[in-house]
């Protein structure tokens, strides 16, 4: 009769914890997205991104004395922090804003890991294909060198005090003149998340 | 018994200073004589949040042009959340400090509404009596309106 008893009880237990999860859906990242300490969530990387975007627009650096669009070529940001974190949510971000002020738009002709779209050159390489009607093939010669590059990195620092964890992450974002080689613009951003974990570790 | 309920007030109340003892108000002073000139912009609120409402207050709103022509503006908010009660309540609630988020969405001259990395929900942590100023940059120089919404951060309570 007891170990009917306990049966029942454990598979009421297994029941109810196997019924805690939920069904996929989507959230607003914003206010419903995991916060982690060890990693560069969603919602930090959008506030990165706002800082850096109104900074960046504040500063004018976009503006050219000649009134053209500035062309911006988006080189790497190099992620030292300890996260897996995906710099290129950072400067997707950032080319879109640059491309919204209307000062610049962005060449995928070449970028910090090589060209972002190889077709630039392809393309090119059919001037001596007889496929193809020769007065359609883009010429050798107009392809637009650009006139700054948007860099920059990611480190952080993480400390310990008993159960409680912290991790800072320093955004660091550089838009070079690449004329003079002088840095136009930069600011630095930072994150700071803290945990007090159980005293089973997690 | 008359002792016990004497005992019991003056723990209570020893609690209560306690409580509202451990707040870590701001306090700020200012030049009177103020050099600025700055251009304010009058401003039509739709609250919906009583409680955020009376948490925060904002004290002005100004706007100004970047060096590259583009609509800049500054919002200056204090929190509300001091004084007796409310350091009391907010202590006792874990609410302290107070977590917000911001969001700046600008329209253009057709009072279409231009998307960009900015419109991104950011957050902002507040002391009692904590005076901050939050900016948003037009995503170019055709946008010349903006909505600032503000909300308690839900994932902070």
């Amino acid at each position: 009769m007891r170990t009917v008893s306990i049966f029942t009880v454990a598979a009421l237990a297994a029941g109810i914890l196997c019924g805690c999860g939920s069904s996929a859906r989507r959230i607003d990242p914003s206010t419903q997205g995991v916060t982690t300490v060890r990693d560069v969530n969603t919602r930090d990387w959008n506030d990165v991104a706002a800082r850096a975007v109104n900074s960046l627009v504040a500063s004018g650096a976009l503006v050219r004395q000649d009134g053209r669009k500035a062309i911006v070529m988006i080189n790497e940001v190099k992620n030292r922090s300890g996260s897996r974190a995906r710099t290129q949510i950072l400067t997707n971000k950032l080319r879109q804003a640059m491309l919204a002020s209307g000062k610049a738009v962005t060449t995928t002709a070449v970028g910090g890991r090589g060209p972002e779209d190889n077709a630039t050159r392809q393309i090119r390489e059919l001037e001596n294909d007889d496929l193809f009607n020769q007065a359609t093939v883009q010429k050798r010669g107009t392809v637009i060198s650009p006139d700054l590059s948007l860099s920059g990195e990611i480190i952080n620092q993480a400390t310990r005090s008993g159960r409680t964890r912290e991790n800072t992450f320093y955004f660091h974002v550089v838009l070079t003149d690449l004329k003079t080689g002088l840095a136009i613009w930069e600011d630095n951003f930072e994150i700071t998340k803290q945990e007090t974990v159980n005293i089973f570790g997690y | 018994m008359k002792k016990n309920l004497l005992s019991t007030a003056a723990a209570a109340l020893a609690l209560i200073l306690g409580a509202s003892g451990c707040q870590d108000t701001v306090n700020t002073v200012e030049n009177r004589d103020l050099a600025m000139n700055p251009d304010s912009v009058d401003t039509r609120a739709f609250s919906t949040d009583s409680f955020c409402r009376d948490r925060l207050a904002l004290i002005s709103m100004r706007r100004s042009k970047t060096p590259g022509g583009v609509m800049m503006v500054q919002a200056q908010i204090r929190s509300e959340r001091y004084g007796f009660w409310s350091e009391l309540w907010s202590g006792m609630t874990g609410t302290n400090p107070y977590y917000v988020l911001y969001r700046f969405d600008w329209m253009d001259e057709n009072g279409m509404a231009v998307s960009t990395a900015a419109n991104a929900w950011q957050p902002l942590i507040f002391a009692p009596g904590e005076v901050k100023f939050i900016q948003g940059v037009a995503p170019n120089s055709r946008c010349k309106d903006f909505i600032l919404s503000v909300r308690e951060d839900p994932s902070a309570r």
